[in-house]
């Protein structure tokens, strides 16, 4: 028994750890009142659980407990853990935006690999294509809509007003420009000081981190009068300038006190001092394109430009260090708070170290002050792993450890980590980053492998995420999209998700139908159909389960039907009824067509419809053209009827019952002699078979079959003497 | 293939339930217009009519639901009547009852109305409702072969069966022409107009199998024009759109899909309706442009003739229904399968 629990680790193949040590107990409440006597437990659609509870049957009590309805009841469950950051609605939000998404670059990747002669491997500029796709991703987990800008800013708002940052969204763009986008590699260090400045405050929940600290002086910055004199201003400026927010770092500095009118006089070098330190800290020079909206520094796009920049920065920086005017400045605090500036601009390794708290922030400020040059995964995660030895984490953040997974350049352990803390929708859509420009990726990710049964990692995160979609009345419909990109085991799973579809109502038929068209699954669509037709049958709709049937061509289920529906027409076929009936036999359509043993029905209507025509005064005249022309018309229907197999034995006697009226005619013999001959045999066959033990017996009169023999006599007679 | 409309102003209002039906309301109040639609929710199987006023004051217009009113089975139709100061809802469900709500003006709330739920009303699933604009009379048609016309008498609903079609038939649409007349529409393309003062069954049907592939059809929608009762307009499967001419009885004008070399749309044309705001590009036709919206993502105006098609929109998703507004016929409100709406206006 391999995986159980019980068994020793030597023979386990899958090692079972139990994720929840602590039993966990929850209450069910129900409507039923005594003791339960038994308990049914069952899947329901989804994450539902179905408990259905019966209570003992028991004689005495059953008349009390009627107006209770106590005798049972049954109870859905939603099992699964709410995502607090996600809720349901959203989260379908994103399913429905990603799918088009997911669908338009699936069908550009067949298109590239159908008209790519070299076979497997993707056109060079198909990044650009996952980079597409990647942007619309992003904005669906979230756009980070910073408040409208008002004309006056407020000097004194350090960090920006906006919703709360998503870790979906932040993983998806650590992603995007470590795996999709070609042109950020120039400029990765940077990328992630940018990465850093959005999504800080996501890095922990608890422990302190460079946002958590801004945020706490943004509060008190109203209160405090002489800002310069409190160590958490310094501390918070220092922290801002090592992880290179120097937007903040500048503001900072010109709300120190040294800027106000009255002050400006007495503290002259003070607040050159300040000053000198704001410019060089917006000055510093930065290893990218351009700058985003309202960040400082110069931007240097080629390495050898930035160096001498670098240089000539550090130069400056040296030399404030060096200046003579420190000697005169009389601020104590502002003096060591301006001198540790200093030092983190130059890369004061034991700086940093104070100035952030997570690794992560030491990592960024490596990148800034003491290794821009710092290029390629290997360097970064060696770099990181340097940190992580300086700032280990008391608790192990996810976004980190997916950070590590990237800078580690182990693609299995991104998709463990995207698996793990973002479900199924992250994996399926990120797998497309992985591959985007990684042939290693693609191998590993596309490679079959027998132990997953024969499909690729790939595939098997697509069904995972399709039976996920499925599992929901709303989101089911997506699946299809996801499938259809699993070349293994895709169909045959669409055909399941189809078969489980409800068919109550036309709408939903009709949908699954669509989807049945879209994929070409014919033998799927006629199944539902005759799903459909069978359901509206047994509730009574006769017309709409013929309707579904005939559609799903289904003869044998339509030959039942009308020996049902014969059952019917004997006995109710009266004129009154026959209205009804005749909608019903419209929407059967031409003969012949899918009809089955129904045709039946179509002869006999044309029949009685001819017969109606004529009026039950046995004296017409034969100037009335129209009487004599129905009659005649009759008479066709009825030799047509009798003619056909598919018309039932036991409705012979009913027929020739109906045409007494045609027999009867007065004027001539409506019926030739091979016609009465034809009506004879029949009867024959009739009288002949009432002596078979199987026969069964219609309703009619003995008196009535004979008057039908007289009446095909005299008929016959007629007619031989015309003839 | 199809032409697209210029300068169209579309804004989108994502839900977090599923609509299943929705409509302007007649305006209750000076400024702010008004739509009621009706949610499902699949998580908790509960369905529920609201009443959102839309206002259009600020730059992006916004949606404020402003009441809510619970219902016991999914609502598959709604129709709305103006009736003096307080518009008369009237909502069917797939359980086969009907329910009369009255929106309040001055409170924008909704008030307890009146239902049918007995047996004798609709067995089955009543696909389409349709109130009378001047009696507030309401057809109704069902899938088990119903046809009923109910109307509010004091405080209660009185309702007359006027055709039981049971169970051999099943209708899907229904529509007045006037106070006295009807269409409905069902299985097969199946068209038929009623007169109550001939009761006993349909004045005139269409011919069977009178459209190419028509055994496959439903009829999803019709609409009749206030001023051409003569002419019915008809919406179904595999993207037809065409009208039935009860002069020329025998043979349909199709105006969209139905073996067309080029369909502009290939799902269910769920609804359609007489667009009065666009301009017919052949004023010598009989028919006026027609809207229609499809379960593959088309929202368009077809006209017959040569005329190519205006899309409006292009969704990934199904448009379920849409409704245009009677009093702005420039604007216009749909249902998307992915739990939106969106408001479209034209210049």
């Amino acid at each position: 028994m391999p995986g159980r629990a019980s068994e020793s680790a030597t023979t386990a193949l899958v090692p079972f750890v139990p994720e929840v040590k602590e039993q966990l107990v929850y209450r069910l409440s129900h409507g039923v009142q005594t003791p339960a006597s038994s308990l049914s437990i069952s899947w329901s659609r989804g994450n539902s659980l179905r408990v259905a509870i019966f209570r003992q049957p028991s004689l005495e009590s059953s008349e009390e407990m009627a107006g209770n309805s106590g005798e049972g009841d049954v109870v859905e469950l939603r099992m699964g853990v709410e995502d607090g950051e996600i809720d349901e609605v959203r989260k379908r939000r994103i399913a429905y935006g990603s799918a088009p998404a997911f669908a338009l670059l699936q069908s550009r990747r067949n298109l590239v690999m159908a008209s790519n002669s070299f076979g497997s491997s993707l056109h060079s500029d198909w990044w650009q294509h996952v980079l597409e796709y990647s942007r619309h991703i992003r904005d669906l987990l979230g756009n980070l809509k910073s408040s409208p800008v008002s004309v006056i800013e407020d000097p004194k708002a350090l960090l920006k007003s906006s919703e709360k940052p998503t870790s979906s969204k932040a993983a998806w763009e650590l992603m995007e420009f470590f795996y999709v986008d070609k042109l950020s590699l120039s400029w990765l260090p940077e990328r992630l000081v940018d990465w850093l400045a959005d999504y800080d405050s996501l890095l922990s929940g608890t422990d302190m981190t460079v946002h958590s600290k801004l945020a706490s002086l943004q509060k008190k910055l109203v209160e405090l009068q002489f800002i310069e004199d409190s160590k958490e201003y310094w501390e918070a400026i220092a922290s801002a300038l090592a992880v290179g927010w120097l937007d903040i770092v500048v503001k900072l500095l010109r709300l120190h006190g040294s800027y106000q009118l009255d002050q400006i006089d007495n503290r002259e070098i003070e607040n050159g001092l300040v000053e000198a330190i704001a410019v060089l800290v917006s000055t510093m020079p930065r290893m990218r394109p351009e700058l985003r909206a309202g960040g400082l520094g110069q931007c240097f796009d080629t390495k050898p430009d930035f160096v001498k920049a670098w240089e000539k920065w550090r130069g400056q920086v040296a030399k404030l260090d060096c200046s003579a005017f420190w000697v005169k400045c009389d601020h104590r605090q502002t003096m060591d708070g301006l001198k540790n500036l200093l030092q983190i601009m130059l890369g004061n390794l034991d700086d940093l170290c104070a100035a952030t708290y997570q690794w992560m922030e030491l990592l960024t400020s490596h990148f800034l002050f003491i290794r821009p040059f710092t290029m390629g995964l290997e360097a970064m995660h060696s770099l990181a792993q340097k940190c992580i030895l300086l700032k280990p984490t008391s608790d192990g953040n996810r976004l980190m450890d997916l950070l590590l997974g990237i800078l580690g350049d182990n693609t299995e352990v991104v998709l463990a980590e995207c698996s793990r803390t973002f479900g199924p929708w992250m994996v399926v859509h990120a797998i497309e980053l992985l591959t985007a420009k990684s042939h290693q990726a693609e191998v590993v990710l596309h490679e079959q492998r027998y132990n997953l049964g024969g499909i690729s990692i790939e595939e098997l995160h697509r069904l995972v995420y399709a039976q996920v979609l499925s599992s929901h009345a709303l989101t089911w419909q997506l699946a299809p999209i996801y499938l259809a990109a699993c070349p293994k085991q895709g169909l045959g799973l669409l055909e399941l998700l189809l078969y489980k579809q409800p068919m109550r109502h036309n709408r939903q038929i009709l949908k699954n139908i669509e989807i049945c068209r879209l994929y070409e699954l014919g033998q799927i669509e006629s199944s539902i159909m005759k799903i459909a037709g069978m359901h509206h049958w047994k509730h009574g709709r006769k017309g709409a389960g013929i309707y579904w049937l005939q559609r799903a061509g289904d003869e044998a289920r339509l030959n039942e039907i009308a020996q049902q529906l014969f059952g019917l027409v004997g006995k109710s076929f009266s004129d009154e009824s026959f209205r009804q009936w005749e909608r019903l036999i419209e929407l059967l359509g031409v003969e012949g067509e899918n009809l089955g043993g129904l045709e039946f029905l179509h002869k006999y209507r044309d029949f009685k419809k001819s017969l109606q025509m004529i009026p039950d005064d046995v004296s017409i005249e034969p100037s009335n053209e129209k009487a004599v022309n129905a009659a005649v018309q009759a008479v066709d229907a009825l030799i047509l009827l009798m003619k056909s197999p598919s018309t039932p034995q036991r409705f012979w006697l009913p027929l020739l019952q109906d045409s007494m009226k045609l027999l009867n005619w007065r004027h001539r013999p409506l019926l030739n002699v091979s016609q009465t001959n034809l009506l004879l045999n029949k009867l024959q066959e009739l009288s002949l078979a009432r002596l078979r033990p199987d026969y069964c017996d219609s309703d009619l009169p003995h008196q009535v079959l004979s008057s039908i023999r007289l009446a095909l006599a005299m008929n016959l007679g007629r007619a031989m003497i015309q003839e | 293939m199809a032409g697209s409309a210029p300068n169209l102003q579309i804004h989108r209002f994502p839900q977090p339930k599923y609509i299943d039906a929705l409509k302007w309301l007649p305006p209750i109040a000076a400024f702010d217009r008004f739509i009621v639609l009706s949610l499902f929710d699949p998580s908790s199987d509960s369905s529920s009519i609201e009443i959102q006023s839309l206002s259009l004051s600020t730059h992006s217009p916004e949606l404020h639901l402003l009441s809510t009113w619970p219902s016991h089975s999914r609502i598959s139709c709604l129709s709305v009547c103006p009736f003096f100061q307080k518009p008369i809802i009237a909502a069917a469900s797939l359980s086969g009852s009907l329910h009369f709500v009255v929106a309040d003006a001055i409170e924008a709330s909704i008030d307890d109305g009146f239902s049918v739920e007995d047996k004798g009303f609709h067995r089955a699933g009543v696909f389409s409702i349709d109130l009378q604009s001047s009696t507030c009379e309401c057809v109704s048609a069902g899938e088990d072969g119903r046809i009923n016309l109910s109307k509010i008498e004091g405080s209660r609903v009185v309702y007359g069966t006027v055709f039981d079609g049971k169970g051999l038939v099943s209708y899907t649409s229904a529509r007045w022409a006037s106070p006295w007349e009807f269409a409905t529409g069902g299985l097969g393309f199946g068209v038929q107009f009623w007169d109550q003062r001939k009761p006993g069954g349909p004045v005139s049907q269409s011919p069977a199998k009178w459209i190419e592939g028509s055994s496959s059809g439903i009829v999803h929608s019709l609409d009749i024009h206030p001023s051409r009762k003569h002419i019915c307009v008809v919406g179904g499967s595999g993207g037809t759109v065409f009208a039935w001419d009860l002069r020329w009885q025998k043979q349909p004008v199709m105006l969209c899909g139905g073996g067309t070399a080029d369909p502009m749309a290939e799902g269910e044309v769920w609804k359609v309706q007489y667009d009065h705001y666009s301009q017919s590009a052949n004023p010598s036709t009989q028919i006026p442009p027609v809207m229609m919206c499809s379960d593959d993502g088309i929202l368009a105006i077809v006209e017959p003739g040569e005329e190519e098609p205006i899309e409006l929109l292009a969704e990934p998703c199904a448009i379920n229904g849409f409704d245009i507004d009677p009093q702005n016929p420039s604007d216009l409100i749909c249902h998307l399968e992915w739990e939106e709406i969106a408001i479209l206006m034209r210049p």
